[in-house]
């Protein structure tokens, strides 16, 4: 996976001089070409390293990243089949599919959309697995 | 098994539980706004949270938009007889949302029809009218127009001629934000269905299947009640009736459904229309639209693109948009509010 490439030739330090050789035991201080030198190799040691942390920093990235969504698609999608219905409002004027677990089954009517109901209230029961409608009049309410 | 609910001011009615044989719901209802309001939760044990947050909202939408209440917001509008106000953001929403209503209806459901209703003697709770004042009517009053209103933010200017009622829109709204509310409460857990005089919104995870809700009418000389079961899994289904509020002067029958244009009860062909939308706001308006547009309601409801249910006098019952015409039938929702679009959404009270 190590896809550093060699430093360009340009980036080579130039040849030394020739008969420069220092004498025995004499330790030749670093001059300017030496300190060149030396920069650029540091500075090559130092981009192969970041490119070196920059691959590792990128797979690690799109393992994390791959794992995450697996993780998501796991939550947000049952093993089963969505149950029929199985939408909910998010909000003002949207709606949306909402894969979860589901509701619970209910089987009689909890509410009863009519006119505005000031006359009557309509009640709702089972009689014999029949669903029975049945009108009240209604005592005078307070609001508006 | 009443539900005590505290409150910092008035309390509200307390709420009854009301058992419909499924014990994985829990179900509740009081009376509201002039009419009733029902509460259907699961998992049951979040019922209490849902009727606290429910009280809240209706409350609150009670003392900003009832033109019954002499210490409402509306009333202080109209006892200033015209001029600029500042309102609450609560209220702003409300008559942003009927005025988008009444664009979107063209001027069938008109929040400018308040006078309309005063002069026919709806000029009090409905539960508090005479059915059958001997004295007639006062002179028809043609609405003044949706466009006379100016609401800019909180900001509503409003002709000294202009009472406004907000009937074709409240409860719907009302409803819109009461399972919003309730959902909040209760951490998004579960589902919730809050229907306001049967104009029903629902939130969260339906039921399997959807809601089991009924369309009722009302029942006929013989009592006997034209139903259909239908499932609901999101969205809204309101019903607009001229059944349902009549009351008499002199010799004529009156009804609350107010043709804008003439300032008298609408006399289309029919007696109760029911409409599905995204939001219970948008199947309020559409609903009390349809009964305006009389025989053109079929043609508004198709280009508005929404399912509805509509009775004829003589009890026919048509369908339209994809209303289910089965028992027990899922109905589709389109998705989008044409009401919320301009007006400020977001659970403000």
């Amino acid at each position: 996976m190590d896809t550093d490439r060699n430093p360009p030739e340009e980036e080579m330090p130039p040849p030394r001089l020739a008969g420069s050789a220092p004498a025995a035991g004499w330790v030749r201080l670093p001059g300017p070409g030496d300190a060149a030198a030396e920069s650029r190799r540091a500075r090559r040691d130092g981009v192969r390293h970041v490119r070196r942390m920059s691959n590792w920093t990128a797979a690690a990235l799109i393992a994390g990243t791959g794992a995450a969504t697996v993780a998501l698609a796991h939550h947000a999608f049952p093993v089963s089949a969505p149950a029929a219905g199985a939408a909910a409002t998010t909000g003002v004027g949207g709606t949306a599919i909402t894969n979860g677990a589901g509701g619970p089954q209910v089987s009689h009517p909890v509410a009863t959309t009519s006119g505005s109901g000031v006359a009557v209230t309509t009640q709702t029961q089972t009689v014999n697995g029949k669903t029975v409608v049945t009108q009240v009049p209604r005592a005078a309410s307070p609001g508006s | 098994m009443a539900i005590p609910v505290p409150t910092l001011t008035t309390p509200a009615p307390l709420w009854q539980r009301v058992n419909t044989g499924d014990a994985a719901v829990a179900v509740a209802e009081r009376a509201a706004l002039g009419t009733s309001a029902r509460v259907a939760v699961w998992p049951p044990e979040n019922l209490d949270g849902a009727l606290a947050a429910v009280d809240d909202v209706l409350g609150a939408l009670d003392r900003q938009a009832s033109r019954f209440r002499q210490d409402s917001e509306i009333s202080w509008i109209h006892r200033g007889d015209g001029g600029l106000f500042l309102v609450s953001d609560g209220l702003a929403e409300a008559i942003g949302v009927a005025l988008e209503a009444a664009r979107w209806t063209g001027g069938l459901a008109d929040p400018t029809v308040g006078q309309a209703l005063i002069s026919l003697g709806y000029d009090r709770d409905f539960a508090a009218i005479d059915p059958a004042r001997g004295e007639p009517a006062g002179c028809p009053a043609p609405a003044p127009g949706w466009e006379q209103v100016r609401l800019d933010g909180p900001l509503l200017r409003l002709a000294a001629d202009i009472r406004l009622d907000l009937g074709a829109t409240a409860k719907g709204l009302g409803a819109d934000r009461a399972v919003r509310a309730a959902m909040t409460a209760t951490g998004q857990a579960g589902g919730v269905l809050v229907s306001l005089g049967g104009d029903l919104a629902v939130a969260g995870q339906p039921p399997l299947g959807g809601w089991p809700i009924l369309v009722a009418g009302e029942p006929d000389p013989a009592g006997s009640v034209g139903i259909q079961p239908v499932r609901l899994a999101s969205g809204a289904v309101a019903t607009s009736s001229i059944t349902c509020r009549q009351w008499r002067r002199a010799d004529r029958a009156l009804h609350h459904i107010v043709d804008p244009r003439t300032g008298l009860p609408a006399d289309g062909p029919w007696q109760m229309v029911s409409v599905a939308a995204a939001t219970c706001a948008d199947a309020n308006a559409a609903a009390t639209a349809s009964i305006v547009a009389g025989a053109a309601a079929e043609e508004w409801l198709a280009w508005a693109g929404l399912p509805a249910r509509l009775v004829t006098h003589a009890g026919q019952v048509r369908y339209a948009g994809g209303w289910p015409e089965t028992d027990g039938g899922r109905i589709t929702i389109p998705p989008g509010s044409h009401v919320y679009s301009r007006a400020r959404p977001g659970g403000l009270r």
